[in-house]
This record gives structure tokens, sequence and C-alpha cells, in this order.
């Protein structure tokens, strides 16, 4: 069993950490480093946490679990306006974030109003790619319970957030309902309104651990951190990519953040030690963020076997 | 406390963390664009269910036009007038208002704060920005930013001392203009 840990600690001697993580058969999914700091997200089996707890302290860094690691959230507002955003979108996206998830902020065309809001096929599909999706709503009752249309296509758990006090019953739609954040035009500083982001981390925690129970009825053939890992080393130009996270990890698969027509033949054709080919047990496909390829791991029903 | 002397919010149906919330919002919009002391009174009504949102506010009294000598000390020099300035956020208005007034090769500025005219008449009440109507252009801000995203079709009714407002999903029609209205004075007189 993998354990999701956020490393924050100085720059100096942090390849001592990236080396034991190897060392130990865990995955560093992401590294960040600002100026003379280093945040890095890790996967480390569980049973040898004790080892890098200790390398921890010795480096006088901090070791914190991060539940939503390898996972990736959309945040969406109903437009890109100044009447939804900064203050609200970006206090939740970067909530979510500092737990370790991955998240991406999604303005709608035209998801404003009580009558004339709308969400369209491509937009669907564009937060179906993720893992969960946070939906920020305003302050009028009638409005968020009208605006369920927006989110009734969409096949991944939706986090609904807004003002009222909702029953969540009467959101059938959504997997959670969120109160007392809406439309505000101040940042989140009280401690009621940390204590509704920590809400919301919670409930799409909750989310992300019902799609793992899912998915562990019939288990991937392997995990996406080993795809992650095969791929970064068997496709090079990887490291060309100038997104600050060049492989995004989610549940079900990874986003490579290169061209598709380049580079899905190489993807393709990423071979493990057992002599598999990538292409045979996943699917490669256009993802609908921007140019890059999706790859999404077939089941054990489908490949007959889990390695 | 409301630096206002009537703040009223309506809306209808069970929306009570609505008007609460948006009694907030406002607070928030009109202390950022720093346009809350003139503002006396402010009414706000809305209808979810049709959907429209209204406000009605009446102004604190009038601001007068910013002049020459607000901005400087006008002193009579040998050739013409000098102006020392003081507040240096209008310099670009005032130099543009003297050049129209008095042409380039008349107006002199030896130093970052002095400007000198080569003329006999004074400048003292010459107007260099209409604060009234840079107010007004901020109010409208204001309201736009206050009403919900989705409410586009607006009417704005100005006049000297007060406002109305009116944002809707649907097209406005009289009959809704004057149902607000009709609601607004109910409120005022409430």
């Amino acid at each position: 069993m993998l354990e999701p840990v956020m490393f924050t600690g100085g720059l100096y001697k942090h390849d001592l950490v990236v080396e034991l993580v190897e060392d130990l058969g865990g995955y560093v999914l992401q590294k960040n480093v600002t100026q003379t700091e280093i945040i890095l997200l890790i996967l480390v089996p569980s049973e040898d946490m004790a080892a890098l707890q200790a390398l921890a302290k010795e480096l006088r860094s901090e070791l914190v679990r991060a539940p939503l690691a390898g996972t990736e959230v959309a945040v969406v507002t109903p437009t890109l306006a100044i009447h939804h955003l900064p203050h609200v979108a970006c206090d939740i996206a970067e909530y979510l974030r500092r737990h370790g998830c991955k998240t991406n902020m999604l303005g709608m065309a035209r998801g404003v109003g009580r009558e004339i809001a709308q969400i369209d096929e491509y937009e669907t599909a564009l937060i179906n790619e993720h893992d969960a999706a946070v939906f920020i709503f305003g302050n009028f009752q009638d409005c968020i319970k009208k605006k369920e249309s927006l989110y009734r296509n969409i096949n991944v758990p939706v986090v609904v957030t807004g003002g009222p006090e909702i029953d969540a019953k009467d959101l059938p739609y959504a997997f959670d309902y969120v109160p007392s954040i809406g439309r505000m035009a101040h940042r989140a500083r009280k401690a009621t309104e940390i204590g509704s982001l920590d809400r919301i981390v919670d409930a799409v925690g909750r989310a992300l651990d019902k799609t793992r129970a899912a998915i562990a009825k019939d288990p991937l053939t392997t995990s996406p951190p080993r795809i992650m890992d095969a791929v970064r080393e068997q496709v090079p130009d990887i490291e060309f990519s100038y997104s600050p996270l060049p492989i995004a990890l989610n549940l079900t698969g990874v986003r490579v953040k290169l061209p598709y027509n380049d580079y899905k033949d190489a993807v393709k054709a990423v071979t493990f030690d057992e002599g598999v080919k990538l292409g045979e047990i996943a699917a490669i496909k256009p993802s609908r963020m921007k140019d890059y390829i999706l790859v999404r791991i077939l089941s054990a029903s489908e490949t007959g076997f889990v390695f | 406390m409301d630096p206002m002397e009537v703040f009223k919010i309506e809306v209808t149906g069970q929306e009570e963390f609505a008007a609460k919330k948006y009694r907030e919002i406002i607070m928030d919009i009109l202390q950022d664009l720093g346009l809350i002391r003139s503002i006396g009174r402010l009414y706000v009504y809305v209808d979810i269910q049709k959907p429209y949102f209204a406000l009605y506010g009446l102004l604190r009294s009038g601001i007068p036009p910013l002049t020459v000598k607000d901005v400087g000390d006008v002193l009579q020099v040998a050739g013409g007038y000098q102006i020392k300035i003081n507040d240096e956020e209008h310099m670009a208005d005032l130099l543009r208002v003297l050049w129209e007034r008095y042409g380039r090769e008349r107006v002199e500025q030896p130093a970052r704060d002095i400007v000198i005219i080569a003329s006999d008449n004074s400048p003292s009440e010459l107007m260099v920005a209409d604060l009234e109507a840079e107010f007004l252009q901020d109010l409208t801000d204001a309201l736009v930013r206050v009403a919900p995203e989705g409410f586009r079709n607006r009417r704005n009714i100005m006049t000297k001392d007060s406002f109305l407002f009116i944002a809707a999903e649907e097209s406005l029609t009289p009959e809704m203009v004057s149902e607000i209205k009709a609601k607004i004075r109910e409120m005022e007189n409430a």
C-alpha cells in the first residue's frame, strides 16, 4: 500500500529524499522548486514510512500526509468574470492543492444565470477527464437547485458548493453539497470560512475514496504512478515539456503533456519489465485538454492480468 | 455598522441567506471602489423567480468640480501666473486644460511642481476634472459588479441625486420596471 505524503523543506540535500523514495520503491509525483524551498509530492510504501520520516527529521523539513495526491480535480465556475473570480474559486483551488491534488480551474462559457445557464459537450468531456469536480455556485437557493442541469451529465463525482443551507437530498446528481461558501467579494480568512474549505476537501476526499473503492472491485492492470515512471524513462522528450507537471496523474491513468500526433506511437511503445507494451494495457486517446495525450489504463477484466 | 443611513435589502422566497450575503457583497464592492461615503440610502430588491435584481440609491450632496486652485496655489508673477502644484494626482488633466486654454507655447513647466503661464487671465477658476462624472462612472462599474453575472439586460436610470439600476435575465418590460419602482417605493415608505 502506497502512502501519499507531501515533503516541504530546503533545496539542499533534497536529492537524498528522492533517492530514498526510489530505493524504497516509491514514486516522486511532483517536484516544485520555489527559490530555496522545495515541495515534493511522494508515494511511499506505508511500511517504510519510518525511514522517510527519520530522513525528513534529519533535514529539518516537514512531512505531512497528502490524502489527495495523485488525483486531478476540476474547480468549475460559471464564468471567468469578476463575479465568480478570484476569491472563492482561487481559495478552493489553492486549498485543494495544499492537500496534494492537482487542480484545474475551469470557467464555463455560458454557465451564468438561472434560466439561461448551460454547459456544452466539450466542457462536459473536459470535466470528465478529471477524478472529481467542484462546482462553485452562488447565494440563491433557487438558482443552485435549478443549475443542476450543468452537472447532470458528468460521470465523475461532483461536489457542489454554494451559500445557503440545502439538504444534499435536494441535489440528487451531486455527490455532496457544502454550504456557506457562495459568492464572496473578499478572501476566506475567518475561521468559519476556512472550516468550509476543510469541508470541501473532506467531501472531495470521500468522493475519491468512493471511486477508488469502485476501481478496487475490478483493479487496473497496473498503477498510474508506474506508467508515469516508465513514460518518463522511455519518452525522454517529456523533459522538454513546458508544463509545470509534464505527466499529470489520475486515478485511472495519466495525461502526458506532449503533442498527440507526434508522440502517440512513442507512448504506445513504452515497455515494462514484464515485456508488456503500454499500448496493450491502456487506451491512448487525444485529451480534450490542449493537444495532450490521455492514457486510460484498462481494467483486469479487459486484459486478463494485473502486474 | 453601516456607514449608510438606510440600507434595506429584500429578496423574495426562502432566500434569507442571499439577502444577508448580498449585503456583505455590496458593502465589499462599494468599499473597494471608495463609493460608500457618497451613497446616503440604498434599497435592494431581488425577485429570483422572475428573475431580476434592482438597486435604488440616494446620493449624498453633489461633488463640486475640481478647479486649478484646488490642486495648487495660484500666484501672480511678472508676466503671468505661477501655479505651485500641491496635488500631483491630476497633473495630466491640469496640463491638458492649460494647453487647451492658453496654447502650449504659453505654458511652461520649469520644475516638476511649478507651471508658469504667460497670460493676464488668472487660471484659478479653470475646471481640471469633473469629479462627479468620474464618480458616476465608478458607480456604474460597481452596480454592474454587484448584480449577478447572468443578468445581462440592464437599465440604469440616473438623476442628479439618485440612481435606479435594474438587471434581469429576460428583456426588461415597462411593466417590470413599474413593478420594481412600486416595490422600492413601498420599501422606502415602510
